[in-house]
């Protein structure tokens, strides 16, 4: 029981979905409300089934690969950001058995008590901390089959597998807060807000950060 | 994924960027990019496969301590569904299939240059 439709009683869940500032002139889609049980946003039936064409049969993956490089590349090349040759450099402070270690994951990933992502664009980010367990977390992203992800969040939020990594003293630490995007249609969208989770990060003294896509 | 890997690394973090289109890897231009040929949604690989996420990550912690400078993509060799994973017996050192594909990439670029 994946879908819910419009008006369909779904329980007493959460808060309106936002209103994005940042949408240009696009016909806003309103978030519906999170499916308790399954912990993703519903989006439309259609959808839902050509997302999972993406992993269940070989043909609809390589369709998803060559569909996500074609308008990624056009998106990057149309708005002319092939970044110069200047590649910011950070070599590692501290061997990894000290090391402050956090995640940033852009599959849509953050705590169900929290404000959910614009579903058609959003380059917002919310906190997720560490204390979090992966039911409190849900997913809102319109982009991806997300069945495999929510029945192991680790898949796009390796959460849990770092944290075991801590208790066996293989990693120094789990940062305490970690960072979630949703989908970005305009990578421009996503600079400020990443050099802001940046000095977060920088602040909270990360020495390494693993950036996991949807 | 790759411009939030430029812009974390200005403020001084280190970074290592996970990508599942190669193609879009090498546009962006991100620090360190190790790449997988998985499907999206996928970058640990298979649900409640402990062992190959922990060679993801395993790979993750490598690449982080091992390359010699920005912009460097390294291809993961594992197959999607086709690969047998086993457990991490040693986390300081670095896994074969790591090693010879940076070698690989090192190679490539000097090449290229």
């Amino acid at each position: 029981m994946y879908f819910i439709k419009p008006g369909q009683e779904v329980g007493a869940i959460r808060a309106e979905s936002p209103v994005n500032s940042s949408l240009r002139g696009c016909t806003q889609r309103k978030a519906l409300a999170m499916n308790k049980q399954t912990r993703f946003t519903p989006t439309s039936p259609w959808r839902e089934r050509l997302l999972r064409l993406s992993n269940d049969a070989a043909w609809g993956e390589h369709f998803a690969y060559w569909f996500g490089k074609v308008t990624g590349g056009l998106q990057l090349r149309l708005e002319k950001l092939r970044p110069s040759s200047e590649i910011p450099w950070t070599p590692l402070r501290r061997p990894i058995a000290q090391a402050t270690v956090a995640i940033i994951t852009t599959g849509g990933v953050h705590l169900c008590a929290d404000r959910p992502f614009e579903l058609r664009t959003d380059a917002s980010f919310r906190a997720i901390p560490r204390s979090s367990s992966s039911a409190d977390l849900c997913i809102t992203h319109e982009h991806y089959d997300r069945r495999d992800a929510l029945r192991d969040l680790n898949l796009v939020f390796p959460l849990e597998r770092l944290l075991e990594l801590e208790a066996e003293g293989i990693v120094g630490r789990v940062a305490d807060v970690h960072y979630g995007f949703g989908f970005t249609q305009d990578p421009r969208d996503l600079l400020a807000p990443g050099r802001k989770v940046g000095r977060l990060l920088a602040q909270a003294q990360v020495d390494l950060v693993i950036l996991v896509p949807a | 994924m790759g411009l939030l890997a430029r812009e974390i690394e200005a403020c001084g973090v280190t970074t290592v960027a996970l990508a599942l289109v190669r193609e879009l890897a090498v546009m962006v231009k991100a620090p360190r990019m190790l790449s997988l040929h998985w499907p999206f949604g996928h970058a640990l690989g298979e649900p409640d496969k402990r062992d190959q996420q922990y060679t993801v990550l395993h790979d993750v912690f490598s690449m982080a301590r091992l390359a010699p400078r920005p912009g460097l993509i390294v291809d993961l060799p594992y197959p999607w569904k086709r690969q047998i994973y086993t457990p991490i017996s040693d986390w300081t050192a670095e896994s074969q299939a790591f090693l010879q594909e940076l070698a690989q990439a090192l190679q490539e670029e000097q090449a290229r240059v």
